[in-house]
């Protein structure tokens, strides 16, 4: 018992030091702030966007949408039981897929099109080909312990999820079987976004950490601190060299990979609603923020400054989403519509 | 679960803390100052192409109701 008790002792010693050794060296390399340096940016001005449509179709709460690779189609999921395709040139819907769980948090578009997914409070990934003459179940991928808040595809042969019993997994879709189990977290994961070239994720946890991971080797390469409470959303700069995060401790904040450090905050003082989702327009520069205010608030993501904001929803935001060539931003809600913005 | 059992759970779990931590120790770090630039410079080259920040002529804009012309 002494001799484990010495063990535990020399581990925990041991931890101490390489934290104090790992704030030592983000210190050391903290020599300006982006708000300095970004003082001799051009403003971006007052952004105002205009409403172009209001989708509407589901009956309940709307938890979760996804654009399409293609920026024209884009799939959003219900509590009413309900995946529905939209085409959001039209405003028409094109296919309406009845879920098993009505409990649905989750919902993602593969790249082809041929494909989406969703997942919720059953725990299962289900994979379904939209292709077919009437929406066929092509997988159900069964094993987390936890809900599943958040699920991307890489192809339609790889999907990643992540789920409330704090781990995220990349599945094979011809075996149904999981590939990679990611485990670090000590709180649920509540979102994750893949890298460009799909070789790394990162996912936002109830631990207030985010993390990046190897997708194929299965391990955390970097921790992010800062948050006081729920991480509920990720996302990738378009560069793919920083992470911005949303939280509900009612700020966002963006993390540089290379200086592995926050480098700036989003927050105001007025605003004391949590961030549900976030989106990037494409050249990294907008950060669209669902709050649970209502509003979609409009970020300058360089100089921190709070730039416009997306109202006309009557209930939280719970959804946001700017498809691949930046056209516009759809914002969903839980008072059933989804609203298309440019 | 027998208290030996327990114990070498709580080692293992710390020995993985450890493990987690020593690679997040090693990773080579950048200047702030360098990042900062380096997300500035690519916002500033992109931003000509960002839709959402230079504005979408109405003949180009997909999500805009087209309504039909009538000739009076």
């Amino acid at each position: 018992m002494a001799a484990e008790k010495a063990e535990m002792d020399a581990l925990k010693k041991e931890c101490d030091a390489l934290r104090t050794q790992i704030e030592a060296a983000r210190k050391a390399v903290n020599d300006s702030s982006m708000s300095a340096a970004s003082g001799g940016a051009t403003a971006v001005g007052r952004v105002q966007l205009k409403l172009r449509k209001t989708l509407k179709g589901h009956l309940a709460k709307i938890y979760a949408m996804h654009w399409s690779a293609d920026s024209r189609q884009m799939v959003s999921a219900s509590q009413d039981g309900k995946l529905l395709v939209w085409d959001t040139f039209t405003g028409n819907k094109l296919v309406a897929v009845p879920l098993k769980s009505a409990w649905v948090m989750s919902v993602a578009f593969a790249p082809s099109g041929n494909l989406v997914a969703s997942g919720g409070l059953d725990n299962i990934c289900t994979v379904y080909n939209i292709k077919a003459a009437s929406p066929k179940t092509l997988r159900e991928l069964d094993a987390h312990t936890g809900y599943l808040s958040c699920c991307r595809f890489l192809s339609d042969t790889e999907i990643l999820t992540a789920s409330g019993d704090t781990t995220c997994c990349l599945w094979d879709l011809e075996t149904g079987k999981q590939k990679v189990i990611f485990t670090n977290h000590i709180g649920d994961c509540m979102s994750l976004a893949l890298s460009s070239d799909m070789n790394t994720f990162i996912s936002g946890a109830c631990d207030s950490l985010a993390k990046l991971w190897d997708v194929r080797e299965g391990a955390c390469k970097q921790t992010f601190s800062g948050h006081t409470s729920d991480i509920n959303a990720i996302s990738f700069f378009p560069s793919g060299n920083a992470v911005i995060t949303g939280s509900d401790d009612c700020t966002c904040k963006m993390y540089d990979l290379r200086a592995d450090q926050e480098v700036i905050g989003y927050q105001d003082t007025n605003l004391n609603a949590g961030v549900t989702s976030l989106a990037l327009s494409s050249s990294g520069r907008l950060i669209f923020a669902g709050y649970d205010d209502f509003n979609c608030h409009i970020w300058d993501s360089l100089k921190g400054e709070k730039v416009g904001v997306l109202s006309g929803h009557d209930n939280r935001v719970s959804c946001t989403g700017v498809p691949a060539d930046g056209m516009g931003v759809c914002t969903g809600s839980w008072d059933s519509f989804l609203k298309l913005w440019n | 679960m027998s208290s030996k059992a327990h114990s070498s759970n709580n080692i293992g779990h710390a020995q993985r803390t450890v493990q987690q931590l020593r690679i997040e120790a090693s990773i080579e770090r950048i200047k702030v100052s360098k990042a900062s630039a380096d997300l500035m410079n690519y916002c500033s080259e992109h931003a000509r192409n960002d839709p959402l920040l230079m504005g979408i002529p109405a003949s180009d804009n997909p999500f805009k109701d087209k309504k039909p012309c009538t000739i009076l």
